[in-house]
């Protein structure tokens, strides 16, 4: 059977025209997906049922077991940690904060080691964005910075910017200027009409000499900023000067580098400035393809979009103190729910190792490197696949994602809404 | 030789995500993308087997060229290769220095540990999928 306007629930963009066939509860084919979407949807890798750590190997249990263990890990917990939310639907990812709640635990999301810092920036300044829409169909200049699409994002660049015609953009590739800010050349570069190489830990730097060039201050600029020339630089501000609509896409080579969250700050007042002149955006590129959901929902609830601390009975919000990577660094965390992701590998060896020396559930439907350091793991259906919620794009634009077949796992929001109702019974309402 | 290790997605890390015990994962993450002459510089061939070292210990990982980096720039992808060398500092914003962590780099014959074997270093117990 091919379905179509199928959702590709791999990053950030959550394209939402593939078509999928399917055959025997089992993806066959995925068409106009990228080689991420292919890998995604024709994967076949699943773990078969919850497995419990036993002295220095594995043996399967029972969902029911394996959700008893999960609830009384919490209740017995002083100071839990639920970690990851990225990868799931935001349904499960409502009970999970409603779990935080009811245990006084802190429940924290991907962006933390993504684009936190994007979000403390635009707590500072604001965010001034677009849909993905407008962006095809009006922008005639795009700026890629710290980002590297071809890699990460694979159809950003065919489904929105460089070679997406659109509205008011008939011919993209003639017609619109791309130009990529990065401290290495990658393929992103490689296609851009103009290529900044800034040197490491430089970018506050550029993007304060762009607000000078845009503010008419072209005469306090030097001849070279962090390897960048005064020349080269006039001309990319003359380019977004010029522009009829501009679009600035800013990845993780910001939000990591030296300055952390003032070089987002100094990107928004960047652009700013630029609209004094013309009519410019940012946008951050999101990378699991619901992180920006996990910050919606948070937010709805508690009020703040990761790191939440409900240790004092209401919710709490300090990056730094109440951040994942802080609270394992310090060892503070005794027991972990880590819910569709891995910090196993991408945290910091210290974070894993805490994770290892602690009961650590992971609920997820694949073996990874998080699996070796748990104490449970349950699988579940995987969101686009074989169970369904909603999802927001890196724009902000809510998207239901589609089941392809009734396959044999739990949802994550069937584990977690039962993980819930034995705590809330031990805890009370 | 010193360098500095930056780290971001690549697409074969993208495309073995939900295979982290796969030897194709392993080849990906373990990759230390570095600059020609430094590779010289050590003696080095492609698919030679490197221990890259910082504050927060060794891990050994594979050489190989890069068109896009200077020298002293080197480049892996996310993931348990790279974290193993990264401090979980994070200055009060809640994120690590990713980008920018000092290494150094020599030579070896050790093996590339496998994604399990860095979890069981961690104080896990590996599961064989």
């Amino acid at each position: 059977m091919k379905i179509e306007d199928v959702v590709c629930t791999f990053c950030g963009c959550l394209c939402d025209d593939l078509v999928v066939e399917v055959e025997n509860n089992r993806v066959i084919s995925v068409e106009n997906g990228c080689t991420l979407a292919n890998e995604k949807f024709m994967g076949d890798h699943r773990l078969k049922s919850p497995i419990r750590r036993e002295g220095n190997g594995w043996k399967a249990l029972s969902y029911d077991d394996a959700i008893r263990e999960t609830a009384e890990i919490l209740l017995d917990a002083d100071r839990p940690l639920l970690y990851g939310w990225s990868g799931t639907h935001g349904e499960a990812q409502s009970v999970g904060v409603h779990l935080a709640e009811l245990l006084g635990a802190v429940i924290d999301n991907t962006s933390t080691v993504c684009h936190g810092p994007s979000i403390m920036a635009i707590q500072e300044v604001g965010h001034p964005g677009c849909t993905l829409g407008q962006v095809k169909n009006r922008a005639d200049v795009i700026v890629y910075w710290g980002a590297n699409p071809i890699d990460a994002h694979p159809r950003h660049m065919s489904r929105y910017t460089t070679y997406a015609d659109g509205f008011f953009v008939k011919e993209a590739f003639k017609e619109r200027k791309v130009i990529v800010v990065d401290v290495r050349k990658t393929e992103s570069s490689a296609v851009a009409d103009e290529f900044v190489k800034v040197e490491r830990g430089g970018d506050y730097a550029i993007l304060s000499a762009l607000r000078a060039i845009v503010r008419g201050k072209r005469d306090l600029i030097p001849k070279q900023v962090a390897g960048v020339t005064r020349e080269q630089l006039f001309r990319v501000a003359d380019i977004c000067i010029n522009a009829k609509f501009g679009a600035i896409f800013f990845g993780l080579g910001l939000t990591m580098s030296p300055g952390k969250y003032k070089n987002i700050r100094n990107a928004i007042e960047l652009t700013e400035e630029l609209n004094r002149h013309t009519k410019f955006t940012i946008s951050p590129m999101r990378g699991h393809w619901n992180v920006y959901g996990s910050n919606e929902v948070f937010t709805w609830i508690t009020g703040y979009p990761y790191a939440v601390d409900f240790a004092r009975g209401i919710a709490f919000y300090n990056p730094g103190e109440t951040t994942s990577v802080d609270i394992l660094k310090r060892g503070e965390c005794d027991a972990c729910l880590v819910v569709a992701s891995d910090p196993g590998a991408h945290f910091p060896r210290a974070c894993a190792e805490h994770l290892a020396r602690i009961p650590t559930v992971q609920i997820d439907p694949h073996v990874n490197a998080t699996t070796h350091l748990a104490t449970l793991q349950i699988p579940v259906a995987v969101t686009g696949i074989d169970a369904e919620g909603t999802a927001y794009r890196m724009d902000g634009v809510p998207i239901r994602t589609r089941k392809l077949f009734d396959g044999t796992y739990p949802s994550d929001f069937d584990i977690l809404g039962k993980i819930y109702e034995q705590v809330k019974e031990v805890k009370g309402s | 030789m010193r360098g500095i290790l930056n780290t971001g997605r690549t697409i074969r890390q993208g495309s073995y995500v939900e295979r982290k015990n796969s030897p194709a994962y392993r080849e990906e993450a373990a990759s230390l993308h570095m600059n020609q002459v430094d590779m010289l510089d050590l003696e080095l061939e492609e698919g030679s087997h490197v221990r890259v070292r910082s504050d927060q210990g060794a891990v050994v990982m594979v050489a190989r060229p890069a068109d896009g980096l200077a020298r002293g720039e080197v480049f892996v992808c996310l993931g348990p290769y790279a974290n193993f060398l990264v401090n979980p500092e994070t200055h009060g914003t809640g994120m690590p220095d990713f980008k920018t962590t000092p290494v150094t780099i020599e030579p070896t014959t050790e093996q590339v540990p496998t994604v399990r074997e860095i979890m069981e270093r961690y104080g896990g117990v590996g599961y064989e999928d």
